[in-house]
C-alpha cells in the first residue's frame, strides 16, 4: 500500500498517543508540583513561626526590667545567632520608652518597631511593608514595683534568605523525582502502547498475507473491541471471493453457450472449399481462438491464488497418463525430471493448463520423445515460483519463427496454426504470473520451451 | 459399427449424427445423462461420444458409471470446456480421448476412426489381408492396384469383421452393430451382404477370408502376417 505523497500522512497511533501523553502527563504533573511547592512553603513557614516563638521565649528569659521600668539584658540571649552580626535572625524589644536589639542585628536597618497589646501574636511573612523579614510579635507586659504595668512587644525578625536552602532543596528534588516520574508514565505508556497495538498489528500482517494469497480469511481470535473489524473484513473476503466465482461461472457458461452453436455451424459448413465456405470456416476458427485466449485471459486475471500448493509432481503424472493415454496410437515417451517435493503456488487450474499445453504441443509436434523438467526458482525460498522446460524431438521452431509465435500469442487475434493456440493460452498464464518465456532449441533435437511462473 | 450420441443441444446432437451417419456408422442419439447412460449400458455400442455438460447426469458421471459397469468401448469427450483441468478429469473418469468444441468435421471422424482402430488393436488405418488393403479412412478396399467398389453396408460388414478378426461373430451381433436401434433388422439380410461381399473380395474363392460357421456365425480369418 503506498500513500499519496500530496496527502499528508496522518499521525501514527502511537505518536498521537504518546504526545498526548507527554503533554498531559507534563501539565497534571506541573499543576502536582506547584501544589506539592505551595504546602511545602507553607509548612515551613508554620515551622519557622514555631521556632520564631521559642526564639521569643528565649528573649524574654534573658530579659530583665528594673525598677525603673528600663530593660536589661543578659549577656548571653540563649542562642549564639543572636549574638552574631548578620546570622539572619534578629530581635528587638520595645517598650515604652527605649529599644533593644539583638546584637545580631548589627549594622542591619531593621524596620521601626511596631507595638502590640499584651498576650497578642503576629506573624507576618516577608513583603515590603516588613522590610523583607519574617516577623513575629508578642506582646507581653512587666509589672513594675509601683503596679504599674510596662508593655513591651517582642519581635524577632528572619530573614526570608534563612528558608532559601531548604526550599531550594525541596524543590529540586520535588523536580528531580516528578521528572523520573514522567519519565517513567511515558516509558510505560510506550510499552503499553506496543502490547494494546499488537493485535492491529496482527490484523495488520493477516491483511498482507491475505494479499499475498498466503491466507485467505482473518483466522484467530482477536480481542473483543476488534472482532466487529475482523467479522466484516471476513465478510468483504467472502463476497469478493463469492462474485469472482460468479464472475467466473459467467465466462464459463459464456464460452460454454458460443461454442456450441459454433460447433454447429461448422459441422454443417460442406466441406466444398469454395471461398464462401472457407471464409466462413475462417471466421469460425477466429471465433473460437478468441474465446480461447480471451476468455482464458479473463479468468485467469480473475485469479485469486490461495495458500493451498499444488503437487507438481501428482499433478505432471496426471497430464502424463492422460497424454499417453490420447496419444496412444503414437508411442510417446515421456520423461519427468522433478526436483522432490517441489510445490506450485498458485491456482491448480492454470498450472494443469499451462503444463498441459506445453505437453500436449509437444506429444503432437514431437516425434515420440518428450521430457519435462521443473525446479523452484529460488532455491531457498520454494514460494517465489517454479520454472518448467518442455522439450521434444520433433521438427522444432526456426529462429524467425520464435519471436513471431511470441508475438501472435500476445496479440491473441491472429489465427496461427500447429503451437498456436496452445501457446496463446500458455502466454496468457506467463503474463498474468509476471514470468518469462523462451525458445529454444532442444538438446533432444525439437524445440524447448522455457517458463517461469512467479509466484510472488 | 455402433455410436451413441450424448449431447443435449439439439442443433449439435442432428449435426453430429448426421457426420456420422454419412461416415457410414449407425447412430445412436441422446439428449439427457440419464438417458445416454441407458442406452450406454443396454445398446452393444463400438464407442461414445458424451458431451460433458449434460441435463440430468454430468458427463463425468455418465463415463464413471459406465466405466464402473465394465462398459470398455472407447469413449471420446465432447466438451466446450477446453481447460486441461476438464480434460484430465475426463480422461482420469475413464474416457479416451477428447475434442473441443467448436471442432472440425473431418477432425471428429478422424478421432472417431482413430479411437475405433485403437480399440481393435490396429495402430494403423491401413489393414492388409492376404492381396486386399483397406483404408480405414478413406473406407476403400483395394486388390492390388485395382479399388474394389463396396456398398455401404457391404462395408460396414467388412469393417465390423476386419475390426474382430479371429472371432466368432454372429448375424444378430453384426446387425446390432451396423443397424442403429429403431431400424428394421432382419437377419437374412446379413447373409445377403455377407455373400456379396465374398462374391467382390474372393471371386474365385480361393482365400475365403470370412469363413461361416454353421449355425454359429462368421469368422474373419487373419492370414499370416500383421493384419
Amino acid at each position: 500500500m503506498s500513500i499519496n505523497a500530496d496527502q499528508k500522512k496522518p499521525f501514527s497511533l502511537r505518536f498521537r498517543l504518546v504526545v498526548l501523553a507527554v503533554l498531559l502527563l507534563t501539565i497534571s504533573l506541573g499543576l502536582v508540583g506547584l501544589a506539592l511547592d505551595a504546602a511545602f512553603h507553607r509548612s515551613s513557614e508554620a515551622g519557622l513561626k514555631a521556632r520564631m516563638e521559642s526564639f521569643v521565649y528565649l528573649v524574654l528569659a534573658a530579659t530583665e526590667v528594673n525598677d525603673d521600668g528600663v530593660l536589661v539584658f543578659a549577656e548571653e540571649p540563649g542562642d549564639p545567632r543572636l549574638n552574631q552580626p548578620g546570622s539572619g535572625i534578629y530581635a528587638s524589644l520595645s517598650g515604652d520608652r527605649d529599644r533593644w536589639t539583638s546584637a545580631s542585628s548589627l549594622g542591619i536597618n531593621l524596620p521601626e518597631p511596631v507595638q502590640i497589646q499584651t498576650g497578642k501574636t503576629e506573624f507576618t511573612t516577608a513583603s515590603d511593608e516588613t522590610g523583607n523579614y519574617y516577623t513575629f510579635r508578642y506582646g507581653v507586659s512587666w509589672e513594675l514595683p509601683q503596679g504599674q504595668m510596662l508593655p513591651v512587644t517582642v519581635t524577632i525578625f528572619v530573614d526570608p534568605q534563612e528558608l532559601q536552602p531548604e526550599f531550594h532543596a525541596f524543590r529540586s528534588g520535588l523536580w528531580q523525582s516528578l521528572a523520573l516520574v514522567g519519565l517513567i508514565l511515558v516509558l510505560a505508556q510506550v510499552i503499553l502502547l506496543a502490547l494494546g497495538l499488537r493485535p492491529l498489528r496482527r490484523i495488520s500482517e493477516d491483511i498482507s498475507g491475505i494479499e499475498s494469497g498466503r491466507l485467505e480469511r482473518l483466522e484467530g481470535s482477536f480481542p473483543k473491541e476488534l472482532e466487529p473489524l475482523q467479522r466484516n473484513l471476513n465478510h468483504l473476503l467472502d463476497t469478493e471471493q463469492a462474485n469472482q466465482s460468479r464472475y467466473r461461472n459467467a465466462l464459463d457458461s459464456l464460452a460454454h453457450s458460443i461454442k456450441t452453436p459454433l460447433s454447429v455451424i461448422r459441422s454443417s459448413l460442406p466441406s466444398d472449399g469454395t471461398p464462401k465456405t472457407v471464409a466462413m470456416e475462417n471466421a469460425v476458427a477466429d471465433m473460437q481462438h478468441l474465446i480461447a485466449t480471451r476468455l482464458q485471459r479473463a479468468a485467469t486475471s480473475a485469479r485469486r491464488s490461495n495458500a493451498a500448493a499444488v503437487d507438481v509432481k501428482t499433478q505432471l503424472e496426471r497430464l502424463v497418463s492422460s497424454l499417453k493415454r490420447v496419444y496412444s496410437q503414437k508411442l510417446i515417451n515421456i520423461d519427468v525430471m522433478i526436483e522432490p517435493d517441489l510445490a506450485f503456488y498458485g491456482e491448480q487450474r492454470d498450472f494443469l493448463e499451462l503444463a498441459g499445453n506445453l505437453l500436449d504441443n509437444a506429444c503432437k509436434y514431437g516425434d515420440g520423445q518428450v521430457r519435462i523438467s521443473a525446479q523452484k526458482l529460488d532455491s531457498k525460498d520454494s514460494r517465489v515460483g517454479i520454472r518448467l522446460q518442455v522439450d521434444d524431438n520433433g521438427p522444432g521452431i526456426a529462429g524467425d519463427e520464435r519471436e513471431e509465435l511470441l508475438q501472435r500469442g500476445v496479440r491473441g487475434d491472429e489465427r496461427v496454426e500447429g503451437h498456436g493456440l496452445g501457446l496463446a493460452i500458455v502466454l496468457e498464464i506467463v503474463s498474468a504470473y509476471h514470468g518469462e518465456i523462451t525458445i529454444n532449441q532442444s538438446e533432444l533435437g525439437g524445440a524447448c520451451l522455457n517458463v517461469s511462473l512467479k509466484t510472488r | 459399427m455402433r455410436i451413441l450420441v450424448v449431447e443435449d443441444d439439439s442443433g449439435l446432437q442432428t449435426s453430429l449424427a448426421e457426420i456420422l451417419r454419412e461416415a457410414g456408422y449407425a447412430v445412436d442419439v441422446s439428449g439427457d445423462g440419464i438417458e445416454g447412460l441407458f442406452f450406454g449400458q443396454e445398446y452393444p455400442l463400438d464407442l461414445a461420444i458424451i458431451d460433458l455438460g449434460l441435463p440430468g447426469l454430468p458427463g463425468l458421471d455418465v463415463i464413471r458409471k459406465l466405466r464402473e459397469q465394465e462398459r470398455q468401448f472407447p469413449i471420446l469427450i465432447l466438451t466446450a470446456r477446453a481447460d486441461w483441468q476438464d480434460k484430465v478429469e475426463g480422461l482420469e473418469a475413464g474416457a479416451d480421448d477428447y475434442l473441443t468444441k467448436p471442432f472440425h468435421p473431418e477432425e471428429l471422424k478422424a478421432r472417431v476412426g482413430a479411437l475405433l482402430r485403437r480399440s481393435a488393436g490396429h495402430a494403423q488405418p491401413l489393414i492388409e489381408l492376404g492381396p486386399l488393403k483397406i483404408d480405414l479412412v478413406s473406407q476403400r478396399v483395394f486388390k492390388g492396384e485395382d479399388e474394389i467398389e463396396l456398398t455401404t453396408y457391404e462395408y460396414k460388414v467388412f469393417e465390423y469383421l476386419l475390426m474382430h478378426p479371429d472371432k466368432v461373430v454372429t448375424k444378430s451381433v453384426l446387425s446390432e452393430h451396423i443397424y442403429e436401434e429403431d431400424a428394421d433388422r432382419d437377419s437374412n439380410v446379413i447373409e445377403v451382404f455377407v455373400g456379396r461381399l465374398r462374391r467382390k473380395i474372393d471371386p474365385g474363392g480361393l482365400m475365403n477370408p470370412i469363413e461361416t460357421l454353421r449355425g454359429r456365425g462368421y469368422r474373419l480369418n487373419k492370414p499370416s502376417g500383421p493384419a
